[in-house]
């Protein structure tokens, strides 16, 4: 089945089955390789990404669903690679990765989590990023979602 | 990703010791570096500490330095990131010879193709301290040889020329690396230069953030699973869900009906599903019918009793003094308690997997590996093809922690892709990384001690019950015969190191049905978690603090003792052991030491809802020479997340014959509300960097026990720790 989208800002249109994950097509179909496969399941958030702003974990939602909607991955979060998101800045400020594959899903959820909560306590992020990191990188991303939120106020001032 | 294809035009001829480093120039290698040098000492020296201690025999160089047109150096690393920062490290230690900055220094993983081998491979958090000196002297020679050359050319003294940022200028002469490179036809290989003095480096000991950063904060394509072909095929495994279960009857009629599916691969034990994509070859899977022949449905009692101290083999690897009789002749003043911890697996974020392609004479692997040499030669093998006709093109790894030093997954692709004959990407289920696993050995521990006047300890005995973590991977049951039990790996940590006159070590080996191995930190992780779980039982036992009767017990002047004091010293001060606790807090301690490094912690947990959290966690850790303690300080608060994780959550049963786990709502993990305050204290004060990576994990779960009984006088001795 012939299903259009919009990935990134630009358009996408693939002929698949509906029900394929959309982290498959976003993978494989349109080699977009940041969204990761970690469990399949909705339980990691490796894989999290955006549609129409929301974060979903793209392992569990069929591509029928992102069908005539906006879907954002991290590559489409930044405008250039010299010109880094302010999740992403934060990121690099703190040095958070280990292994990194767990990283985008992370700044997704965040991303999403700070529009929601732009001013969040600890005990916020603590509560509503879900996602899972097995090298430890936990105290390291609670300190740049609290960075980023501040780079973000900075910014909209 | 980049990959180098070039090969070397001439062969190495072969060496009868040990090669360090090669260095070429314009896809010409000029000069191979060799000597009996540190590296081989380095493992002659510490056989006993390292996990492949069998396995080292190359005899090619281990890394590479290329001088690139834009006056950079590559650096081609046998050595795998998975996390740990090492290709940081390394560029560093190469970057304080080559006289270049950090930015002028790429750091690749080397593929096989070109000559760059390693059998000893990534582990034992052995990179930093194995390579400290080589790489720094192949660094060193190539700096001389491209100034022996331009002293040459510009005739004047090689003493007169200065080098910055990998430029050469003397007088009014003036050129880069890479000028002088490319002009010279023939090179002269110095005897290795002097190395420079600590106090001269611009880098070593200054935090540096990770030199990966980037590719990783905007998730470029760098992991095996990212990897592709033109024309690629997807696969997935049908794997057994039972413990040691084989296949009985097979119908995949109708998995061959599902959409986008173009082939089922049966070749003896191996059935795959492959498709035009994952989602297909998941859908083919889920349309198996399998039966399986099953030897014994395992239930969780009987499989936890397969290891158990007085079962199996047994060695005796530490003994002093007579504890045994002792402990007989008085059994009133005998305190014994018995500690257990679970199978565990790894758990990375990256499922295991690989990406191959085999054509008529040549193959090529993706693939995330901590032994790219050990799985060269296994995986030739199995597709039966000459070791020189594939190449394994190693990537970074989603994680690993020991995982992926086992070739049997990667043997299995590259048989689909012969068999297939199209480049085919093959990546565990989340549920088979668990069902299929390579776990972490479930441990029992018995420890006993003669309590004399004044609550002296006269003796200790530790027994320690482990399947191996190592020996399955030596080859024709080496180990079995020589070693006799896994004190190389899941023995580590097991010899008690208090001074206590008579005291003996004893490991007891009894297989399991399913294939253990090596998970970070190896054997001292539960022999830490027993021996000072043990310690902090007897001080209460004896009404000692835990932390003055360590010091008590490390009385002596060895090195080792002196630094373990140090180490417990500046705990005791930074954690505030001596300063009044919080309301509802508890509080306990734990050392240990392996690959030569010292890691400590005092944690303070409370109760919530009658669940353990943990608050703050201060860590200690004499590693050595700090080469970046901002990397070291992100491998800490790791290890303490992981330890956290080991601690209180982690584990796997077994039920009806097979691992309950099936994914990670079942092997629930530390999550960011489960991160306390963490305080990371690095020691400084030698010569040479140890081991950064296994230790300061090893102390975490002690610790958080302890904890537990200052605030709730429960002791808690098998792991996971659970209040009720």
């Amino acid at each position: 089945m012939e299903i259009n989208f919009n990935i990134n800002g630009k358009t996408a249109k693939v002929d698949v089955d509906p029900a394929m994950p959309l982290l498959w097509v976003v993978r494989d179909e349109l080699n977009l390789k940041a969204t990761k496969f970690g469990c399949g399941a909705a339980l990691c958030g490796a894989c999290t990404l955006h549609i129409d702003g929301e974060a979903y974990r793209s392992c569990s939602i069929p591509v029928s669903f992102a069908a005539e909607k906006k879907v954002t991955t991290l590559e489409g979060l930044s405008e250039s690679e010299d010109k880094l998101h302010p999740i992403q800045q934060a990121w690099m400020e703190e040095n958070v990765p280990q292994c990194g594959y767990c990283q985008p899903g992370f700044m997704m959820a965040a991303v999403n989590f700070l529009e929601k909560n732009p001013n969040p306590t600890e005990e916020d992020i603590k509560t509503n990023i879900t996602n899972i990191c097995r090298c430890g990188t936990q105290p390291r991303i609670i300190k740049a979602i609290k960075r980023a939120a501040q780079l973000s106020q900075t910014a909209t001032l | 990703m980049a990959t180098e294809d070039k090969k070397p035009k001439k062969k190495f001829s072969r060496r009868k010791f040990l090669q360090r480093g090669a260095i070429i120039f314009g896809g010409t290698v000029v000069a191979v570096i060799a000597s009996k040098g540190p590296i081989r000492r380095f493992l002659a020296q510490k056989a006993e500490n390292m996990d492949f201690p069998l396995l080292v025999s190359t005899q090619e160089p281990s890394f590479w330095f290329e001088v690139l047109p834009d006056n950079t150096i590559l650096y081609k690393s046998t050595k795998l990131e998975m996390g740990q920062g090492i290709f940081t490290g390394l560029a560093m230690l190469a970057a304080e010879e080559l006289e270049v900055s950090l930015e002028q220094i790429k750091v690749v993983h080397a593929n096989t193709a070109n000559g760059v081998e390693d059998s000893l491979g990534t582990g034992g958090s052995n990179t930093t301290l194995s390579l400290f000196k080589p790489i720094r002297e192949v660094a060193a020679t190539l700096r001389e040889m491209l100034k022996a050359q331009a002293a040459k050319q510009w005739g004047v003294p090689v003493a007169g020329i200065k080098v910055e940022n990998g430029i050469m200028t003397s007088g009014n002469h003036k050129a880069t690396y890479y000028e002088i490179s490319t002009s010279t036809k023939e090179w002269k290989t110095p005897e290795t230069p002097a190395l420079k003095p600590f106090s001269a480096f611009k880098y070593v000991g200054k935090d540096v953030k990770r030199i990966d950063l980037k590719p990783k904060v905007t998730g470029q394509p760098i992991f095996g699973i990212d990897q592709t072909f033109p024309d690629m095929l997807y696969a997935v495994m049908l794997q057994s869900p039972y413990i040691g279960g084989t296949l009985k009857k097979l119908n995949t009629q109708e998995a061959a009906k599902v959409s986008g599916v173009v082939k089922i691969v049966e070749d003896n034990e191996l059935v795959a599903v492959v498709a035009k994509n994952r989602y297909a070859a998941e859908m083919g899977l889920q349309k198996i019918e399998a039966e399986w022949d099953v030897p014994k449905k395992w239930q969780q009692a009987e499989f936890e009793a397969l290891t158990t101290v007085g079962l199996g083999t047994d060695v005796r690897i530490q003994s002093e003094g007579s504890p045994e009789s002792l402990l007989e002749k008085t059994p009133d003043k005998v305190f014994k308690q018995e500690y257990r911890t679970p199978l565990a697996t790894h758990a990375h974020m990256e499922p295991h997997g690989a990406v191959a392609h085999v054509e008529k004479d040549k193959a090529t692997m993706y693939v995330g590996t901590q032994a790219s040499t050990l799985f060269r030669s296994a995986i030739a093998k199995a597709i039966e093809v000459e070791t020189e006709q594939l190449n394994i093109e190693t990537t970074y790894a989603g994680g690993s922690f020991g995982r992926r030093i086992d070739s049997k997954h990667s043997e299995k692709v590259a048989r689909i892709a012969k068999i297939v004959g199209k480049p085919v990407h093959v990546f565990n289920t989340r549920t088979q990384e668990f069902q299929n696993a390579i776990y972490r050995p479930q441990t029992h521990h018995v420890l006993a001690a003669k309590i004399g006047e004044n609550g002296k300890i006269e003796a200790i005995t530790h027994n320690q019950a482990t399947p191996d973590q190592v020996l399955g991977a030596i080859p024709a049951n080496i180990g079995y015969t020589l070693l006799g039990a896994d004190f190389v790996s899941a023995g580590h940590g097991a010899s008690i190191l208090y001074n206590i006159e008579h005291k003996s070590a004893t490991l007891w080996q009894n297989k399991l049905p399913v294939h253990t191995g090596i998970w970070r930190s190896v054997g001292m992780f539960p022999n830490t978690f027993a021996i000072e779980s043990f310690i902090n039982e007897l001080a209460h036992k004896t009404g000692k603090d835990p932390l003055k009767m360590r010091l008590e017990l490390l009385a002596g002047n060895e090195q080792i003792n002196q630094r373990y004091k140090k180490v417990l010293e500046t705990l005791a001060e930074k954690s505030g052991w001596n300063q009044p606790k919080a309301a509802g807090i508890g509080r306990g301690i734990a050392i240990g030491n392996d690959r030569k490094s010292i890691a400590a912690a005092v944690i303070e947990v409370a109760i919530v809802d009658n669940q353990i959290r943990v608050k703050k966690v201060t860590q200690v850790l004499d590693a050595g020479l700090a080469i970046n303690p901002e990397g070291i300080r992100m491998q800490v608060e790791g290890a303490t997340m992981m330890g956290i994780t080991a601690a209180l959550y982690e584990g796997l049963t077994v039920k009806d014959g097979q691992i309950t786990a099936t994914n990670f709502h079942e092997y629930p993990m530390a999550k960011l509300s489960d991160t306390p305050e963490i305080e990371v204290i690095i020691l400084e004060g030698h010569t040479e960097p140890y081991g950064v990576g296994e230790p300061p994990l090893a102390p975490v779960a002690p610790a958080i026990a302890a904890a537990v009984f200052d605030l709730t006088g429960k002791n808690l001795r098998t792991l996971p720790l659970k209040l009720s």
